[in-house]
């Protein structure tokens, strides 16, 4: 097999995990707080056309990709409203931001004269370092040779796991999600910390879709995302909501993209049908296999409250 | 003197409020709808007397508004069976497809001469069977482990598309029709077509709507309904009452399993006449999921509100010929759900004013708002 080639789908394995990588921390927040939110998909597709849109009027990969933030923002919210001051169901709720998000980014894409589907796109990508080091062998391709999201995307795992784990936000964002009566008489806000959460969440599935449609896509379709955010939700539960572990799922997920390619090349043919199965079966035994065991349990299952609505008159 | 919002949990809710309010949540929805097409630039009034007249004024829109509601309708079901039990059937969408490929297999495999009465019930039987086995992949893992069965079927609807999708995309499987170039699944025989009623209508509307006084009989007129409503008001009462949680649970998602394959036995012989991932994949099993809700899971329930979102879709191409953005479709559809969802939480409290409140019941504690809890934990 051509080294060229492999190195190739090396590479283009890392820019198709940063939209899932992106997704997948921000669930993390979310579902750390207490807070489910199936509506990935849906947060998505709402930053990506928000995120489509602010880029082809401002030029600007920056604009972009903070405008599609912001579209998973408002979707989120509607979620944080319903799920954690009206204590509706979570699925439920997540599940409509599903059906919102793919309705109103169409919606939208199809509005207007002339309509973003026909629109180019107008933002340049640009590698993030000098020539000298992307045009070093094997290494260059595959490490130096991205642009500036992806070298975020790595900045934001370290930033999580640090912010979870080593400040006092973390801490009280893990009580609220583990026990939110005891952190609600530590005097920590619940309502206000799963909002916050529940925010950071769309703010990352935004910045994932946006990323996807004007850095790896190029153009705005209906339903872009084709089940990505839904990879995102796999990738959460086999993470056990860990951002390290979602950097490393997010890498195996992307090379699976190209994988089909790959070992076709190899002489070894898998159908590209089941290679895409695999996140699923594999997020399906994960849940199965933490709930058989008690003892694994403990290290890998999810935050304890999580999908739980907190009402200070139940305690 | 400022006032401030009293929220007080309902004991119970009557029929007012629990009817009341997801009506509410429609017009609220559409109103929604309303402010937004007004902000595209569209008159939303124009806008609805179309969906109106397209989809439920005359008997040929009414016609095509029955075919679309019959999918919706089964899995609607299969979600609401789920739910009386407060278990999550998310796989809805899976088990559709697995019904598809089960009952169009036996469509294709037994001998054209075959009456259709029996190849039919052949496929009925085929296409429930398997997607109550899909179904099982969840029930089993939720009985014995209390593996989360909202991940694991959820996770299973993926797995069951990608696996359609290889049948005709990927491969050359005995339900691709080798003589075309474009991949697409063989067409089924004469014999094997659910036979149309009027227009686009058919029978498969007949057998939804059985299946909804049947599933309503059981649910509520049975002991084995009983229980399972039982199980689902309180797991822990049930169980010191010797009901086995566990076999109901699996026999509870395997009966959701099949209804949901049903509704993609009656698409593949009634609409599809052959298995077509495209056309199947529209997301009828997650939009069951919302009929159920706004339903509050009632099986007499899941008709109307069926039929009512199968309006709105049976509209859309109508919209389209006057200027109107097809895609203001799903996004009504996800407006009610929003909405419905929010409602909810009308139902299970009292909001109002201070001052004019009378102070909650000092046994909160055994509010509804409780008892969710104490059944997820």
């Amino acid at each position: 097999m051509n080294d060229t080639v492999l190195i190739l789908s090396i590479a283009s394995a890392i820019v198709a995990a940063t939209p899932i990588l992106f997704a997948a921390l921000g669930e993390i927040i979310t579902n750390r707080s207490g807070v489910m939110n199936l509506g990935i998909e849906g947060m998505m597709l709402m930053g990506g056309v928000i995120g489509f849109w602010a880029g082809n009027g401002t030029g600007s990969l920056t604009m972009a990709l903070i405008a599609g933030g912001f579209g998973g923002v408002f979707l989120a919210l509607i979620h944080a409203v319903l799920a954690v001051t009206l204590r509706v169901d979570q699925t439920v709720s997540g599940l409509s931001l599903v059906i919102v998000g793919s309705g109103l980014s169409s919606f939208i894409g199809t509005s207007g004269e002339p309509s973003l589907l026909s629109a180019r796109n107008a933002v340049e990508v640009t590698p993030l370092l000098p020539s000298a080091l992307r045009d070093l062998p094997a290494v260059g391709p595959i490490l130096f040779g991205h642009d500036i999201v992806v070298y975020i995307g790595v900045l934001a795992v370290i930033a999580a796991t640090y912010v979870l784990n080593r400040t006092p936000q973390g801490l009280a964002l893990r009580a609220v999600g583990e026990d939110p009566a005891a952190a609600d008489a530590a005097g920590i806000s619940v309502v206000k910390m799963r909002y916050i959460a529940t925010a950071v969440g769309g703010f990352g599935a935004g910045v994932g879709g946006a990323y996807l449609t004007v850095a790896i896509v190029g153009t705005w379709q209906n339903g872009l995302t084709a089940g990505i955010g839904w990879i995102a939700v796999a990738l959460v539960i086999l993470a056990g909501w860990r951002p390290w572990l979602a950097l490393l799922g997010a890498l195996a997920f992307g090379g699976l993209n190209g994988l089909g390619f790959t070992l076709q090349l190899a002489q070894v043919n898998v159908p590209s049908d089941f290679l895409k199965m695999m996140p699923f079966i594999a997020a399906y035994l994960v849940v199965i296999l933490v709930s058989a065991s008690p003892n694994r349990a403990r290290r890998l299952a999810a935050p304890a409250a999580l999908a739980q609505p907190y009402s200070r008159e139940d305690r | 003197m400022t006032s401030r919002l009293r929220v007080t949990p309902r004991g119970f809710s009557g029929p007012g409020v629990r009817f009341g309010v997801p009506f509410s949540a429609l017009v609220v929805a559409l109103l929604l709808g309303a402010i937004i097409l007004a902000v595209a630039g569209n008159d939303p009034i124009e806008a609805y007397r179309t969906m109106f007249d397209a989809s439920l004024n005359g008997w040929s829109s009414m016609t095509r508004t029955l075919a679309l509601a019959t999918p919706l309708i089964l899995t609607g079901l299969a979600a609401a069976v789920a739910f009386q039990m407060r278990v999550y059937n998310i796989g809805g969408e899976g088990q559709l497809y697995l019904g598809a490929i089960a009952a169009s297999y036996v469509g294709l495999a037994l001998p054209e001469t075959t009456p259709m009465v029996f190849m039919l019930g052949a496929m009925l039987v085929a296409g429930a069977t398997a997607g109550a086995l899909w179904a099982l992949l969840a029930a089993i893992p939720k009985a014995f482990v209390n593996a989360d069965e909202i991940i694991t079927t959820l996770m299973l609807n993926f797995v069951a598309l990608s696996l359609m999708n290889w049948l005709i995309f990927g491969s050359r499987s005995f339900w691709r029709d080798p003589r075309r170039p474009v991949p697409s699944g063989k067409r089924l025989p004469e014999n094997a077509i659910m036979p149309e009623l009027s227009g686009r209508m058919h029978i498969g509307i007949i057998i939804a709507v059985v299946a909804a006084v049947l599933l309503w009989w059981l649910l509520q007129k049975t002991s084995w309904g009983f229980q399972i409503r039982t199980i689902g008001d309180s797991p822990r009462a049930a169980r010191y009452a010797g009901m086995s949680v566990r076999g109901k649970t699996m026999a509870v998602l395997a009966l959701s399993g099949a209804l949901a394959a049903i509704a993609g036995v009656s698409e593949v012989s009634g609409v599809t006449k052959g298995l077509e991932p495209v056309a199947l994949t529209s997301n009828i099993g997650f939009t069951g999921i919302i009929i159920a809700v706004v339903a509050r899971s009632n099986p007499l329930g899941v008709v109307p509100v069926s039929i009512f979102l199968a309006a709105i879709t049976t509209s859309g191409s109508r919209l389209q010929s006057i200027g109107i953005n097809v895609q203001v479709v799903l996004l009504l559809q996800g407006l009610i759900f929003l909405t419905v969802t929010a409602g909810e939480f009308f139902v299970m409290n009292k909001v109002s004013l201070t001052g004019s409140a009378i102070a909650g019941p000092a046994d909160d504690s055994s509010s509804p708002a409780t008892d969710v809890a104490e059944a997820t934990a």
